[in-house]
């Protein structure tokens, strides 16, 4: 499954907006299965940030682990951000070309 | 006197010009004040100030921040809750990405920029020590964006995950170069370290100060260090240049 993660918008910063966008979207996680490969498709975001990363991805990532795939992460914005959160947490996200 | 009005030793603070120049523009025509009758002093109404200091941003934020008792600046730069900000953060990235010089960095400058003033709302909400939000101006000419807040500072929020940290120096190096995983008793999003990260790597100059702690990383070799300031402002004050 592949989750456009412009459908939340372009400019992706803010705390408060991460969770927001997570609570919106969790009702759709309960249809994932287990062991079911979770796209993230970042094309069309413009600006990506930790806060906002932080309350999004960062549980999908302890949830999916491996099975977190992210696709179209070339942006500046989105690589600094995702070097930032792999820091933070010490796991590495699986990236896509 | 109408709290509307400003005297002209204000202005000249504010916007950093002598009282001398401000009585030429004000014949001139170029900023023009309000007097009572042709002998009396002169007064300058608010909007027409902060419209003439968009030419001088950092010090009309630096002035708002320094204010004793504090006011709503103008609502061309006053974000009154994080909606407000994110809203121009959005128009700024959007101006920016037309300047073709800027095409790859333009979102990491919007990045960094969300980051500082998304820090401002997460850190003080409920908190703050009277003007609610921030100020966030931008000159897309002259290449700087401004962001200042009247909130508690950066020392007083990290206590309350480090309760070690001694001073304002102290609680800036942290801000910008330890992860902070702990997200107990609020969560702390590290996006001082991502600026940090940003602005070394991609030749972006910053200034940003906190009590009496600040840091100024220039464009060109840029180098990380706290130094201690003459003055202590309240809050957080920064200005990025690209």
């Amino acid at each position: 499954m592949v989750i456009f993660l412009k459908k939340f918008g372009t400019t992706l910063t803010g705390r408060q907006f991460g969770k927001e966008s997570f609570s919106a979207f969790l009702p759709s996680l309960k249809q994932f299965k287990k062991d079911e490969i979770i796209e993230i498709d970042f094309s069309g975001v413009v600006t990506f940030a930790p806060s906002w990363g932080d309350e999004f991805l960062s549980p999908l990532l302890d949830k999916f682990k491996d099975n977190l795939v992210l696709k179209n992460t070339e942006n500046l914005s989105v690589q600094a951000t995702l070097r930032l959160l792999e820091k933070i947490h010490n796991k590495k996200f699986q990236e896509k070309d | 006197m109408d709290s509307k009005l400003i005297t002209i030793g204000r202005v000249s603070q504010m916007i950093g010009v002598s009282v001398q120049t401000l009585r030429r523009w004000d014949e001139a025509g170029k900023l023009l004040s309000i007097r009572k009758n042709k002998k009396g002093h002169r007064y300058y109404k608010k909007e027409d100030v902060e419209s003439y200091g968009v030419k001088d941003l950092f010090k009309l934020a630096k002035f708002w921040i320094a204010d004793d008792s504090g006011f709503e600046p103008s609502s061309a730069f006053y974000c009154s809750d994080s909606s407000v900000f994110q809203a121009r953060l959005s128009r700024m990235e959007n101006e920016l990405g037309k300047i073709k010089e800027l095409n790859l960095i333009f979102p990491l400058i919007s990045a960094i920029t969300g980051e500082i003033g998304n820090n401002s709302f997460d850190h003080n909400l409920g908190n703050w020590s009277d003007v609610p939000g921030i100020l966030f101006a931008y000159n897309l000419n002259k290449k700087m964006v401004v962001l200042a807040d009247r909130g508690q500072g950066i020392l007083t929020t990290l206590r309350r995950v480090k309760k070690s940290l001694a001073n304002h120096q102290d609680a800036l190096y942290v801000a910008f170069t330890k992860i902070i995983s702990g997200r107990a008793p609020e969560a702390r999003g590290n996006g001082l370290k991502f600026v940090k990260d940003v602005v070394m790597n991609y030749k972006i100059g910053l200034f940003f100060q906190t009590g009496n702690a600040y840091l100024e990383i220039r464009k060109q070799n840029p180098v990380f260090e706290i130094k201690k300031s003459n003055t202590n402002i309240r809050g957080c004050l920064t200005l990025i240049k690209f």
